[in-house]
């Protein structure tokens, strides 16, 4: 982490907006922030207006505390609910047209990789299942494999949130929503196989019950994508209003549903395996060489 | 009329918990004073969802989060007043 990025000329601080400033001071440019620092540090995302209690908002809340490079990354969103809180936070984002995130994410990374050869750029998708699973399904398909390196996140609420309640190729078989009251006629599509069988390098399927799992889990797909290779993870986070959950018993309903049909799960490529556990050898070395200093 | 989180600081203030910090699904909401040990709310951020109530209550069992009607709160802290502050400051 480093707070050249974001530090204002001489003089200037003064006149920048109140959180700008907490962000100089006292937020996660310093230095990698953990989950268990929460409330002890300015956090990078700002007020948004998305639904009260929405578990999409939660996850995306720590997207912005686990990215491992939060003043390197471009965030490549699109039309959707969770737009409306990730182009508050302080990292750069980019609009991709519906359906297209994942065409120009494979665009900007190739240009940031061009232009910065010797600072690693990550470029991060994240948008709701519609976005990636149905009308963006072919370019998330071709930059997975083409082997392109950044990761895609999905945010799956299982329907369209934002236009009040469609049914997605993400949504369970047999669901009545507002605007599909026959049901939905198929099966919820298997994106974690499909981005198995395209060659992506990580997956990983999560729900919101657990923080620092997420946080880990995010962590852990930019780094590989850096190095080795698309990565994908797909989250549940449901839709409180559109499946007509009570915001107190979100995160009850998130433990349930992962008990029932979304649990935890990580599949590594081999080369993902070994470059992680080589990573992770790399980590506890520093961690031990630093105690002794100490 | 809304209601918002309040923590009772004595409650919370015993324990070493932070665990509604990390279940809000709002950023910079709950905070974290870390010279008394208590979470604290900015009530211009709290959206009302009571998440954190159960998260006290059933995760943490501290029962220390009660929800009030945003007219009752007395000296509530208002972060887009005063900014992130490390301990909690009256914005009043
Ligand atoms: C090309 C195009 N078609 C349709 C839309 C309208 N639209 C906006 S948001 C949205 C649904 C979003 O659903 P999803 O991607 O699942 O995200 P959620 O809102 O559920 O988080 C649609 C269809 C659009 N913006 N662009
Ligand atoms: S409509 Fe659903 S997914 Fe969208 S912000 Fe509201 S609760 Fe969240
Ligand atoms: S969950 Fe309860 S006891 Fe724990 S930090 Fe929050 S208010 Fe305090
Ligand atoms: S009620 Fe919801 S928004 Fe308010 S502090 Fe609790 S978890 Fe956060």
């Amino acid at each position: 982490m480093s707070l050249k990025t974001i530090r204002p000329a001489t003089g200037f601080k003064e006149y920048l907006p109140k959180e700008y400033q907490d962000l100089i001071d006292d937020g996660p440019f310093l230095r990698q922030r953990k989950v268990s620092e929460l409330g002890s540090f300015k956090e990078a995302i700002e007020e948004h207006p998305m639904c009260a209690g929405c578990a999409m908002t939660l996850f995306i809340r720590l997207v912005f505390v686990a990215l491992p490079s939060l003043e390197h990354t471009v965030i490549c969103g699109t039309a959707g609910c969770g737009r409306l809180a990730i182009t508050q936070g302080a990292v750069p984002f980019v609009y991709g047209n519906y359906g297209d995130t994942n065409a120009v994410a494979t665009g900007l990374k190739r240009g940031l990789d061009i232009r910065f050869k010797d600072q690693p750029k990550d470029v991060v998708v994240m948008a709701g299942d519609g976005g990636l699973a149905d009308i963006g399904f072919h370019a998330v398909m071709h930059s997975w494999f083409r082997k392109e390196k950044f990761t895609t996140i999905m945010l799956d609420n299982e329907v369209y949130g934002n236009t009040g309640g469609q049914d997605s190729g993400m949504t369970q078989k047999g669901m009545v929503m507002k605007m599909a009251p026959t049901g939905k006629k198929f099966e919820k599509m298997d994106m974690l196989g499909l981005a198995k069988t395209a060659g992506v390098a990580y997956t990983a399927r999560i729900s919101t019950t657990n923080p620092t799992r997420i946080a880990n889990t995010i962590r852990k797909a930019v780094l590989i994508a850096r190095e080795v290779g698309p990565t994908f993870i797909q989250a549940y986070t449901s839709c409180n209003i559109e499946y007509a959950i009570p915001t107190p018993k979100v995160i009850d309903d998130a433990r349930d549903v992962e008990k029932d049909r979304y649990g935890f799960a990580e599949y590594f490529s081999d080369e993902a395996q070994s470059y992680w556990d080589e990573s992770e050898k790399e980590r506890k070395r520093l961690r031990k060489a630093a105690k002794k200093i100490k | 009329m809304y209601s918002v989180a309040e923590v009772d600081q004595e409650i919370c203030g015993a324990t070493k918990c932070r665990l509604c910090t990390q279940f809000c699904p709002e950023g910079n909401t709950i905070l974290y004073d870390e010279v008394k040990g208590t979470a604290y709310v900015a009530v211009d951020r709290c959206k009302g969802c009571e998440i954190c109530v159960g998260i006290c209550d059933d995760l943490a069992k501290h029962h220390a989060i009660k929800m009030l009607p945003i007219d009752q709160v007395k000296n509530g802290f208002d972060i887009s007043k005063v900014g992130f502050k490390r301990t909690l400051v009256d914005s009043e």
